[in-house]
């Protein structure tokens, strides 16, 4: 038990920390097996194990299961640290955790059984609607009324960016999922066609911005500067791209529908405020830089500090190339193929999963009061993950523009050149190979975490001894 | 950038005021985050040219209903789109027998009866909106569903052979079901329609009915152009 037990509640940042290292390789296993499906189709094992089924559990255990675990880990350790209170209500609490992990179980189980939504990122059916919407409930009273009781009067920055996801989600969860159930399996969106393309994207590409997106950066602006024991670099720079990212963000979905029956307008609103978003993003990554290079001799030595270098560097990779896949040519290209694939694990794999390895990283040793197992491992965990996202990105890069040039190339007597759809497709083999091998690479290193973690873990109580990153203070030997 | 000083001063002047207000932060920015939602969500439901009705297109029957829920259990919108973008290219892949005229892209107007949408974000297998026109043959969707490398050799989709199993043979009941919950949500459904599962189902396999599904798409559309020209 650590010090701060007495103060603060730690158990539940364990127990969502936990989770988050279950899931977390629970959705990459997955992910890595339908990568390969991808090339071998006889690794599609019917009915339940196929492509089809196995996309969404995918998808939902990685951003509902490991980035989620990690957001409420890291939203219960910093408001009660920023707001100097324990959390308002320890049974509260382990009520989310629980609720919240069997709701993931509840998703492993029926999205191979073929129950789902068929909305991307909504996909759980009605029942399970419901469930998170009680816990969410139950987290939203317990996070407020900590706010509330606080004594710091301060909000600080990381808070502001906690506290807009959480207003956020529950609005785009409740209005794409509103649907009539046909039987406890089965429901329909209340939305047709055109209109539920355009409330699907709303939220989908919102389940990016304040799911991926808003939380990291708070989980950022909270553990670099405490991490390196510096102050962010400007508080007027977050101050801004806070409210510039927040009010942006929202317009962004329908550059998900360009060249779609979608009116015009909307999608020229949707593409314009994509290219603003480009400004705020890099505000919050450059915020980040010039902080981190205040502990910048470090980096050599501090596998967390490479890994939160790593994570904004493909922060503003993602939203720079999210900003260019919006402008209508490019997307013209890039749309359906590949690429896209490639971009959004550019995010994920980058910045959240990178993000998020950081915390886990800084976390586990404080939390269970106990040195990190292997400095050394970490840092193998470092490179093979970073190879892996490599790996992963350029292949989708080379196959999206691939698939894209194949689609649209025409002869000289104007018909097309690849009419033979399998053509294509075997074309693209090598490139998803390779992606496979990227994914898998990932895991590896993410496996390597979970083994220092637990080895730390049964250390547990033995003393934390922090190491002092600023520069000019004594160098630690790194193990 | 002096004035971008100032800018930030006055901006921040405020903000700063609201960072020791937790209810008056929250407030605004859920004021925030609601303007652009609302702009884009609310009024394309009262322009009545978002989605302008075709006449021709008829609700899905009770069988390719049966389909569509076979389609997205099986969650074929993740590697299929149903949606042709107004490309030349895209126009002549996805219509080879020009049967929607020199317009063979998607119109809003097709999916008014799309509970959900099914125009999938990844095209891994080729597009299927106007499936019905492109391979018009029962027989041969579902050669390629059982294994599609004996109709496409070297294709990655996955084989689909319980879907013409005794254990697949669908429930008409649970449709009609269907239809009175889609008739709540604005389908046209007439009792009729919802009656007629009864006979329309009969014997039939969830292959079966994914085929009717498949090739229901395009179909009305592609009739009234043929029937324009």
């Amino acid at each position: 038990m650590s010090s701060s037990e007495q103060k603060y509640n730690d158990t539940i940042v364990k127990g969502f920390l936990i989770s988050g290292l279950v899931w977390g390789v629970a959705s990459m296993l997955v992910g890595v097996w339908i990568a390969f499906q991808m090339v071998y189709p006889e690794l599609n094992f019917g009915p339940y194990f196929t492509f089809g089924r196995l996309r969404p559990l995918h998808t939902n255990a990685a951003i509902f299961g490991f980035a989620l675990s990690i957001i409420f880990a890291t939203a219960y350790h910093t408001v009660q640290r920023l707001c100097r209170v324990r959390i308002w209500s320890d049974k509260l609490s382990n009520l989310h955790l629980f609720l919240y992990n069997l709701t993931i179980i509840a998703a492993a189980i029926t999205l191979p059984l073929g129950l789902n939504q068929s909305k991307e990122y909504a996909e759980l059916e009605w029942p399970l609607d419901l469930m998170i919407v009680i816990w969410f409930v139950i987290f939203l009273i317990n996070y407020f009324a900590t706010i509330f009781t606080r004594e710091e009067k301060q909000l600080y920055a990381a808070i502001w960016f906690y506290i807009a996801s959480w207003v956020t989600i529950p609005i785009l969860f409740i209005v794409n999922n509103l649907s009539i159930p046909v039987s406890w399996i089965k429901s329909y969106s209340v939305y047709s066609g055109v209109y539920d393309a355009n409330i699907q994207w709303w939220y989908g590409h919102n389940a990016v911005a304040f799911v991926l997106t808003t939380p990291f950066l708070g989980l950022m602006y909270y553990y670099l500067p405490k991490h390196i024991k510096q102050p962010i670099y400007s508080h007027r720079l977050s101050i801004i791209h806070f409210w510039s990212l927040i009010f942006l963000y929202i317009w962004a979905g329908p550059h998900h529908l360009l060249y779609s029956p979608l009116p015009d307008w909307l999608q020229t609103t949707g593409m314009v405020f994509s290219i603003m978003l480009w400004m705020p993003s890099w505000g919050g990554m450059l915020n980040g830089f010039l902080t981190l290079t205040q502990a910048k001799e470090k980096i050599k030595t501090d596998a967390t500090l490479k890994m939160l270098l790593v994570g904004l560097t493909f922060y503003g990779m993602s939203t720079f190339e999210g900003p260019l896949l919006s402008i209508r040519a490019v997307s013209g290209l890039g749309h359906n193929t590949d690429w896209i694939i490639g971009h959004v694990h550019g995010g994920t794999l980058g910045w959240v999963g990178m993000m998020s390895f950081a915390v886990i990283y800084y976390l586990v040793p404080r939390m269970w009061n106990t040195n990190l197992f292997s400095e050394r491992l970490a840092n193998t965990h470092f490179w093979i993950a970073t190879l892996g996202i490599l790996l992963y990105i350029v292949s989708m890069w080379v196959s999206g523009i691939s698939e894209g040039s194949m689609w649209r190339a025409i002869d000289e007597t104007g018909a097309l050149k690849f009419p033979n759809w399998v053509q294509i497709t075997e074309t693209l083999k090598p490139y998803r190979l390779f992606r496979g091998i990227g994914g898998g690479l990932y895991l590896i290193g993410l496996i390597i975490m979970i083994y220092n973690v637990v080895r730390t873990i049964m250390n547990s109580g033995s003393g934390f001894k922090e190491i002092d990153l600023r520069i000019g203070s004594k160098e630690e030997k790194v193990v | 950038m002096n004035w971008f000083d100032k800018l930030l001063d006055w901006f921040s002047g405020f903000t700063d005021q609201w960072e020791k207000h937790g209810v008056k932060f929250t407030l605004y920015t859920t004021i925030a985050i609601l303007i652009g939602g609302l702009f884009e969500l609310v009024p394309p439901f009262f322009l009545t040219k978002t989605a302008e009705p075709i006449q021709n297109v008829k609700p899905y029957n009770a069988l390719e209903l049966a389909g569509r829920d076979v389609y997205q259990k099986e969650g074929c919108n993740n590697c299929h789109t149903q949606m042709i973008r107004p490309f030349k290219w895209e126009v002549d892949r996805f219509d080879p027998q020009h049967s929607y005229g020199k317009d063979g892209y998607s119109k809003a107007g097709e999916y008014v009866y799309d509970h959900p949408f099914l125009w999938g974000s990844k095209r891994t297998g080729p597009d299927l909106a106007h499936e019905s026109q492109i391979q018009p043959s029962a027989e041969w969707h579902k050669t390629h569903l059982i294994n599609p490398r004996d109709t496409a050799k070297g294709s990655i989709m996955p084989a689909y052979p319980w879907l013409f199993e005794e254990s697949s043979i669908i429930d008409a009941s649970k449709i009609a079901d269907h239809m009175r919950g889609l008739q709540k949500v604005g389908v046209p459904y007439t009792e009729e329609d919802i009656s007629s599962a009864s006979t329309l189902l009969a014997g039939k396999t969830a292959g079966d009915a994914l085929i009717a599904y498949l090739l229901k798409l395009g179909r009305d559309t592609a009739e009234l152009s043929k029937s324009l020209q």
